[in-house]
């Protein structure tokens, strides 16, 4: 119906022979497949599957400062579980999850949604200037908002000074976690909303056109057209943020510099585990961190998937 | 995916295995013009300096290319080159990267003396003494000797200090009635009040996660913080009498607001020092050619002065920064190598020309006696010879002051621990307690004995 | 906020009939103008949000054109003091012996050849799942989308230690060649390789004797033409802004990225270094820096519009 992206996509478009016998033109075909996936595969081993490989074998192991290296099985993991740091920063993790990507995506939605429907004047400037912070590098955004966030000198103070709100305190310990989600924001909805607005236009135009001479109104054409019609690139952008969250880095690791008393060394799982590594000199334990990292992210991811499909599979059968 | 990792952990141990080799090998070759325990001959060291040989330095000092330039002068056989791989932990961490992949680490690196312990721990330096280290050590002060030998190895040669003393604004203090410098803590903090009272300034401000800063005032008061063996025990004692002592004075100045706790070193901090709101600045002796070029409106309003004291009459400070040059164990020019780091620091025109033009504070006797030096009159100081000063504070530094050989864990663990309760202006003492109970938690699962 | 009233109002309108959950307003509008009509309310409230993504930008402009002493006394919204933009630039682009020139130019490099290798590799690899069934392909598959789930950060040492291995740290290639896997960009080649490549062309193309690989390079790579620029623009970003991976490989100064210079500039700054206060260095190198990749983009703006236009006349 659409090419908008849907992960659950298993199925490979047959172009080959229907039979299932291995023809001599069947491997012909297959040999030619191989050749074309061998470039990305060769170095996708190299550089992901075999440096993860190395680091899951790393995380078997205990080194110490005095002692060297022993043998210590699943002792990082067991330790890791009890790791009250590491538990708090996947919290803080979830809790980002919930609150900040709730409010990226909804407002990426909007605006695919209010761009799409061209009801907008001048809806190509505002897709680019929305898109542009996605080019501005994470070390060029933080440090400009770190500018922004200043309590003395920063424009965002000097005019809740001047209509006698006080100085707001973004860089407090209390309020760095939704100063950061603000970051996140600004950085990605444009990236977001390009995915959405991109699965939008690709929906068949008789399928709302049939809905608008319907006489249903833009909102609803929006709402029981469109974003239904999107789901897939919507699920997209959710396992993307899913992924994001997870693995902030360069946001706290950059902030930490402005603010140190209130990013801690475990402020999110990814930033912990290069602390553990490059500051504490426990690269094994942080091995192991990051593999329960990767498994809570795709344990999420898949969980989101699975709601969406018993949902779709629920109003299929509602419908 | 079943065979992928299997493949993977093949190749990762063949990796682990190559790099233990590789290691082995690289330190054993590294004595290759001399084994360690016999001291370098002059033909060796002749020969050495006339085989063509390149060197790499890494060193965050800038436009240290100038020193560098005048060792390459006397040595046309060797060529330096130097990298900025990144300031501070950076630099640490690139480093440590490159000793445990057995290559790319330099022959000489830049080495904050706190540092200096956990990379003996692992190995990674040259002990200098057989290369003819011991022959300069009279000619540096004290103290920073003993930083970089703390036993019978010298591990770098003296870069610069940092003996700590006390930067003030005069105008604001006599606006405040002072016309002194305060010369004890309890004159300071009697300032602070009539400060803040007078002139709504804050006397100084201590930076909330500034370890090095509340370190420095331990040193001072005598603390003895960190000791290490050089083997396997360590001894940590941060919430002693003397800590104590100094982390119960500024929590209550700050509780008492008048000594403010913003993170220091970043630009809404430099703001506070050229407009007034610190009236001083509590730091070491690099900090007065810092301040110059930080609060450049401020000029002549400023005056430097010795740290206030514990006991009146006495004269004692304490350390904040400073770095050695130090020889990494791997390099496969040791000889060359050791002649390029005391060149730098030793080598009177190149010495005086890291005071004068980039300026380190000297280490060096032969610099602070300079008057080129020690008789510089700084107008930002309203003509002071603050150099001169300084030099004298260097002399009065407790000479035996240590550190644990994982100062990186030491320093982040004091910035969740310390830094947090000062930002939110708690108490110090109370959070001296935790920081001694992660670290010595850290030492003994690192398999340390604690004392 | 106002997704949720848009929501909320949708809903009822949905539960309340055929009616436009605006009510008689819209319902009349549309007899005016039954094509498409402007919305004055939608047009304020995004042009008000688009505020919000811009402002950040047109500070970072403001502050580039001001000194050291302006950027700390002068309201951040606007210009003050003296104009100082050239100075600036002067400083920037001379300091540590001209560097920064240096740092962009590598940043170009990485980024561009990264970019069109890792599309290059998606296209055909995207290409092969979607237009071929062959032994072990869903496997191959839920691997890459697998790994896009690998927090990467914390694999920064295994990786250095293994690239080291290889003798490939403190090199480009250390930058360029990771940049090529883009999981991501074969997954997109692949959905969008699924319907714009329809089989009876590749089909009659077979019957007309082309081999395997000319009939990708010839009519696939063809009809992949828009994605093929979407993954090249992603990946450019990627490599663009790539922060960690330069951070942790590189050591030569000759050979950062301006992401890694910027930082190091601004460590540099906030140390003081001798007597150098570089707030308003770092600040306009902040700004050099994101315009060429705001240029590509508008540059490059027709193409993927192109792109998204044909993807609708396609679905």
């Amino acid at each position: 119906m659409s090419h908008a992206p849907a992960l659950d996509d298993e199925r490979p478009t047959a172009a080959a022979p229907q039979k299932r016998r291995v023809s001599a033109n069947q491997r012909k075909l297959n040999r030619a497949a191989y050749l074309f996936i061998t470039p990305f595969f060769v170095i996708f081993v190299a550089m992901l599957i075999v440096p993860l490989g190395y680091a899951g074998y790393l995380s078997l192991f205990e080194s110490r400062l005095i002692g060297g290296e022993t043998f210590a099985g699943f002792a990082n993991y067991v330790r890791a579980l009890q790791d009250p740091d590491f538990l708090a920063s996947i919290g803080r993790m979830a809790l980002f999850f919930v609150v900040q990507v709730p409010i990226m995506l909804g407002l990426a939605l909007f605006f695919a949604l209010a761009l799409d429907s061209g009801r907008a004047r001048g809806s190509k400037g505002a897709r680019l200037l929305i898109f542009m912070p996605y080019a501005v590098p994470a070390v060029v955004a933080t440090l400009m908002w770190g500018y922004l966030y200043g309590p003395d000198f920063g424009p965002i103070a000097q005019i809740a000074r001047s209509v006698g709100f006080g100085t707001p305190d973004f860089l407090s310990p209390e309020n760095i976690l939704g100063s950061m989600m603000n970051i996140v924001t600004w950085e990605f909805v444009g990236y977001n909303m390009i995915i959405l607005y991109a699965a939008l236009r690709a929906i068949p135009s008789e399928l709302y056109e049939a809905a608008e001479i319907d006489g249903a109104g833009q909102f609803r054409t929006a709402w029981s057209v469109k974003i239904p019609a999107i789901r897939s690139a919507i699920l997209l952008t959710v396992i993307f943020s899913i992924i994001g969250t997870f693995q902030l880095f360069n946001e706290p690791s950059l902030l930490n510099t402005i603010a140190p008393d209130a990013i801690t060394n475990s402020f999110t799982p990814n930033y912990y585990a290069y602390n553990l590594a490059f500051i504490n000199q426990e690269l094994n334990y942080a091995a192991a961190i990051a593999f329960l990292l990767g498994l809570v992210i795709a344990i999420v991811s898949y969980v989101v998937q699975l709601n969406e499909q018993r949902r779709a599979r629920k109003e299929r059968s509602g419908a | 995916m079943r065979n992928a990792p299997r493949t993977a952990l093949k190749l990762g141990s063949v990796a682990a295995a190559a790099a233990l080799l590789l290691t082995a090998c690289s330190s054993s070759d590294g004595g290759d013009s001399g084994a360690s325990g016999d001291a370098i001959t002059d033909e060796q060291r002749e020969e050495a300096l006339n085989t063509p040989t390149e060197l790499t330095f890494w060193t965050w000092v800038p436009d240290i290319q100038n020193e560098v330039d005048l060792f390459e002068e006397a040595y046309p056989a060797i060529s330096v080159t130097v990298e900025n791989v990144g300031q501070g932990a950076e630099h640490y961490q690139k480093l440590r990267s490159a000793l445990e992949a057995g290559q790319g680490a330099p022959d000489v690196a830049q080495m904050e003396y706190q540092y200096i312990s956990s990379f003996v721990l692992s190995e990674a330096l040259l002990d200098l003494e057989p290369y003819g280290a011991d022959e300069i050590s009279g000619d540096f002060v004290e103290w920073a000797w003993n930083q970089v030998s703390p036993g019978d190895e010298t591990w770098g040669i003296p870069q610069d200090v940092g003996p700590m003393g006390n930067l003030y604004r005069e105008d604001i203090l006599a606006e405040a009635g002072i016309d002194e410098a305060p010369a004890t803590w309890d004159d300071y903090a009697d300032a602070a009040q009539a400060v803040k009272d007078e002139t709504g300034s804050y006397i100084s401000n201590v930076g909330a996660t500034q370890a090095g800063q509340m370190i420095g005032f331990m040193w001072q008061a005598g603390a003895k913080p960190f000791g290490y063996d050089g083997a396997e025990t360590v001894s940590i004692n941060v919430n002693g009498t003397e800590a104590k002592q100094v982390a119960d004075y500024w929590t209550e100045l700050i509780q008492a607001d008048l000594i403010s706790t913003d993170v220091d070193f970043n630009d809404e901090w430099y703001q506070g020092l050229a407009n007034g709101k610190y009236a001083g600045w509590l730091t070491a002796a690099w900090g007065p050619i810092f301040l110059q070029g930080t609060a450049e409106s401020t000029s002549g309003l400023w005056r430097a002065a010795p740290l206030p004291q514990w006991s009146a009459g006495e004269q004692v400070s304490g350390n904040w920064g400073g770095s050695s040059d130090a020889v990494l164990a791997t390099s496969e020019n040791p000889i060359a190598a050791y002649e390029l780091a005391k060149f730098i620091n030793h080598d009177e025109e190149s010495a005086l020309r890291l005071a004068t033009e980039q300026f380190l504070f000297p280490p060096q006797l032969s610099v602070l006696e300079d008057p080129a030096f020690a008789g510089q009159q700084l107008e930002f100081y309203g003509g002071q010879e603050v150099n001169a000063l300084f030099a004298e504070i260097s002399e009065t530094v407790d000479t035996d002051f240590e550190w644990l050989p994982f100062m990186d864990f030491v320093y982040s663990s004091y910035e969740e621990t310390v830094g947090t309760v000062i930002a939110a202006k708690g108490d110090i003492s109370a959070a001296l307690d935790e920081w001694q109970t992660e670290l010595t938690e850290y030492a003994e699962a690192q398999g340390f004995t604690v004392e | 906020m106002t997704d949720l009233e848009t929501r909320a109002a949708v809903t009822v309108g949905a539960k309340g009939g055929r009616r436009s959950p605006f009510g008689r307003g819209a319902a009349t509008a549309r007899r005016f103008a039954p094509e498409r009509r402007r919305n004055w309310m939608l047009t304020v409230l995004l042009w008000l949000c688009v505020l919000y993504f811009i402002l950040p930008l047109w500070w970072l402009l403001v502050s580039s054109t001001k000194d050291n002493s302006a950027l700390f006394s002068t309201f951040g919204l606007w210009f003050g003091g003296e104009l100082s933009l050239w100075e600036n630039l002067q400083t920037l682009f001379t300091i540590r012996g001209g560097i920064f020139t240096r740092w962009l130019l590598n940043t170009v490099l990485y980024a561009g050849v990264s970019a069109v290798g890792a599309t290059l590799l998606a296209a055909a690899a995207g290409y092969a799942f979607a237009k071929y069934r062959f032994p072990g392909s869903a496997a191959l598959f839920s691997i890459i989308l697998g790994a896009i789930m690998i927090p990467l950060t914390a694999l920064a040492l295994p990786t250095y230690l293994l690239f080291s291995r290889a003798g490939l740290t403190d090199t480009p290639w250390a930058i360029i060649i990771p940049s090529l896997v883009s999981p991501f960009g074969v997954y997109l080649m692949r959905v969008y390789a699924a319907d714009a490549v329809p089989d009876s062309m590749i089909e009659a193309a077979r019957v007309d004797g082309a081999g395997e690989f000319r009939i990708f390079w010839q009519v696939g790579l063809r009809l992949l033409g828009p994605g093929l620029v979407t993954v090249f623009l992603f990946s450019l970003v990627a490599t663009w802004n790539n922060y960690f991976l330069p951070l942790i490989m590189l050591n030569s100064s000759d050979l950062y990225p301006i992401t890694v210079g910027l930082a190091q500039l601004q460590s540099a700054a906030s140390a003081g270094g001798g007597s150098q206060a570089l707030f308003s260095t770092v600040i306009t190198g902040s700004f050099v820096s994101i315009l060429p990749l705001v240029i590509a983009f508008l540059f490059l703006q027709r193409y993927w519009q192109s792109g998204l236009a044909t993807g609708g006349v396609k679905g």
